[in-house]
């Protein structure tokens, strides 16, 4: 392997690990089934803007636990956490939460509204807010997300038949979208419960899902 | 100190005014074991055959007025605490009136003259070194006869350690106090100063300056001039509503400044301009530096009671309100902190408050346990924080590791997962079962049996579709968490 190969590389793999920050203005759609690990991410997404003041994590679902959030390196006093599961206010919720706080992590309840969905990334584009958003049902329609993070599966090390425990989690994730550079990218992102993750570059899904306990 | 009647009261009733505390009551109220000062709930589980009244500060300001402006006649530079409370600086007024007191009595005539013309009327006028010795000084006087204290440290020393209540706003420091044996400000005051800063830090600190005698001063600056903010409005306005409005904005460029420079005003001075008369200005001073709200409302109260009183005639054309003292009590924000963004997130969590209820804003806060559920003490939003149960820093042996599941139920939810000889095979994820492909586990966590609580096996599975936190205990499987 060559100097220029190994630049190339160290390159794709800070790129990725960009795609892993939130952007002010910005949307960030993590898309996938529940289960995949994209909650944790999403709260991992909050950690740097935590740093500088109040962060939201809009729960839906009325389960995300803000102990995963502090693992993943979230500030505990900036972390508040709303409960909203009646879709019907869902989007006079997020509005207010739009009009003051620097970011937010939220999750979209299946039947959420095109037109209100637009609305909100708009918004956001006018607050200057960097957002999450993780659909519950099908993807956010199309330009709503400046960049999509697709979960295409998960993988868990450390558990082995009745032994250990779960260790480190490996996310293989592909990015597309505008904030991708309208390039669709496969990468995987592995976790160890704290705020340290690695990024790899160039993986393949069926390496990964070989892999799994 | 004057105490403030209530007009609309109903005559014969007994009677509770309440803000989210107890701020007044009748005879047959505090009777029923209702002090000043106690939880509203509180109050009306104890007094339920009371009326119960809301506090109106703006209404009580506004007939504090005519008490205000008869003192402010006498000597000058009156501060206001709140309605009902003024300060008055008096080294000044003493030599031109010839000594307390005949500067005390001819305050005390001016209040007596008053009592008849301004309903409430109940006036205590106290002297002594200090704002706090004064307040206590009026607090022990009778009507009609001025309270003139010579020896402030020996008058303070005798007080009860109940006196520090509202200045450290912290009872249980005052119960840790009195459960070490002190129960007077003197007693307070032997202790070493150094071994109450220790281990009681600024609160203790303060208390024991208290006790001493020695007041709050405030470490004076040097107020530069443009810190004050004014308006001028070619329209003047007339109606409360736009002078509310102003009052609110006013307060907040004010604080917004000061803060930029981590600073804190424990004195302002409100001055208003009259379209079509002389310029009005009253001093309010707070023990504690201003906060936003604190400030707009004491603008806000201030403005009506002289729009109302007729004080601003043609309506206010100018408004203006400066520090009149600055220390260095601003709150230190940390390297990266950035303050404009903290009051709009706590004005955007204020409307989802709004929206959604007190319980759908959160915030949580470690505490110890062995399962996730346990491990999070949930406050809502802008609220205090609840106490932690379990001791976040404890060694907490079995409990679940790290890295944490990022659901967690609030209750054990049922699952369904199929054994084979005590391993599991599959689980049941709402109309499919999923292979379990691996696990770990069972983790015995053994439960309080004096409590009727029983044992569980804790498990974590892990399938093609994500990971789980299983509970198994008395035979049946529970969901505790989602590694999502």
């Amino acid at each position: 392997m060559g100097i220029g190969t190994v630049a190339s590389l160290l390159d794709q793999e800070r790129r990725e690990e960009g795609y892993l920050h939130l952007q002010p203005g910005r949307v960030t759609e993590l898309l996938g089934l529940p289960g995949t690990g994209l909650t944790r991410l999403g709260l991992r997404l909050l950690a740097t803007p935590s740093l500088t003041g109040p962060v939201v994590a809009l729960d839906t679902r009325r389960w995300i636990s803000p102990e995963a959030a502090w693992e993943t390196g979230v500030i505990p006093e900036n972390l508040i956490i709303v409960r909203c599961d009646q879709p019907q206010i869902w989007p006079k919720v997020t509005a207010a939460l739009l009009e003051g706080v620097r970011a937010l992590y939220a999750e979209v309840p299946v039947g959420a509204k095109e037109q209100d969905l637009r609305r909100l990334a708009a918004l956001a584009r006018a607050r200057k807010v960097a957002v999450a958003m993780r659909p519950m049902g099908n993807g956010l329609p199309s330009g709503v997300a400046h960049l999509r993070l697709r979960a295409l599966g998960v993988t868990w090390e450390g558990a082995d038949q009745g032994h250990g425990q779960l260790r480190r989690r490996r996310l293989m994730l592909e990015a597309s979208g505008k904030g991708a550079a309208g390039v669709t990218r496969r990468f995987e992102v592995e976790d160890e419960g704290s705020h340290v993750v690695r990024v790899v570059s160039h993986v393949v899904p069926g390496e990964a899902r070989r892999a799994v306990g | 100190m004057w105490s403030l009647g209530r007009p609309d009261a109903p005559s014969d009733d007994p009677l509770l005014i309440v803000d989210d505390r107890v701020t007044g009551a009748t005879k047959e109220v505090l009777a029923a074991g209702v002090a000043l000062g106690m939880p509203r709930r509180e109050a009306e589980a104890l007094a339920p055959f009371a009326t119960v009244l809301i506090r109106d500060q703006g209404e009580e300001s506004r007939r504090f007025e005519p008490v205000v402006e008869a003192i402010e006649a006498l000597i000058p530079r009156v501060e206001v605490v709140s309605p009902g409370l003024v300060f008055v600086p008096i080294s000044g007024a003493v030599r031109f009136y010839g000594g307390e007191v005949v500067l005390a009595e001819l305050v005390e005539k001016e209040m007596t003259r008053l009592v008849g013309q301004v309903r409430g009327g109940l006036a205590l006028v106290g002297v002594a070194d200090g704002p706090f010795a004064a307040r206590w000084a009026a607090m022990t006087a009778d009507a009609g006869r001025p309270n003139i204290v010579d020896d402030t440290i020996g008058f303070i020393s005798r007080l009860d350690l109940a006196a520090l209540r509202e200045s450290l706003n912290a009872d249980e420091l005052i119960d840790t106090f009195r459960w070490l044996g002190v129960s007077t400000l003197g007693d307070l005051a032997r202790l070493p100063r150094e071994a109450l800063a220790t281990r009681f830090g600024n609160p203790g600190l303060l208390a024991h300056r208290l006790a001493s005698g020695e007041d709050r001063l405030v470490d004076s600056r040097e107020i530069p001039a443009d810190l004050a903010v004014d308006a001028s409005f070619e329209e003047p306005l007339e109606s409360l509503d736009a002078v509310a409005f102003a009052a609110r904005a006013l307060a907040e460029r004010l604080l917004k400044g000061l803060r930029a420079s981590g600073m804190a005003p424990h004195r302002v001075s409100v001055l208003a301009e009259a379209a079509a008369g002389g310029p009005r200005e009253r001093i309010w001073r707070s023990a504690d530096p201003f906060t936003e709200k604190a400030l707009s409302d004491r603008v806000w109260w201030q403005l009506r009671a002289w729009v109302e009183s007729g004080g601003i005639p043609g309506g206010i054309s100018r408004l203006r309100i400066a520090p009149a003292d600055l220390s260095d009590e601003g709150r230190q924000l940390g390297l990266l902190q950035d303050e404009t963004s903290r009051i709009e997130a706590e004005r955007a969590l204020a409307r989802a408050q709004a929206l959604l209820g007190p319980d759908g804003v959160l915030q949580g806060r470690a505490q110890g346990g062995r399962m996730p559920q346990e491990r999070v003490a949930w406050s809502r939003w802008g609220e205090p924080p609840v106490d932690q149960e379990r001791d976040p820093h404890a060694p907490w042996p079995g409990a679940t590791p790290s890295p944490s599941p990022a659901l967690v139920p609030s209750r054990l939810r049922s699952l369904e997962v199929e054994w084979d000889d005590g391993m599991p095979t599959r689980v049941r994820l709402a109309t499919r079962w999923e292979p379990v492909l691996t696990w770990s586990g069972p983790w015995r966590l053994s439960g309080r049996w004096w409590t009727g609580e029983s044992d569980a096996d804790r498990y974590q599975l892990v399938t093609s579709v994500g990971a789980f936190l299983c509970v198994v205990t008395e035979g049946r499987a529970y969901l505790a968490g989602v590694y999502d």
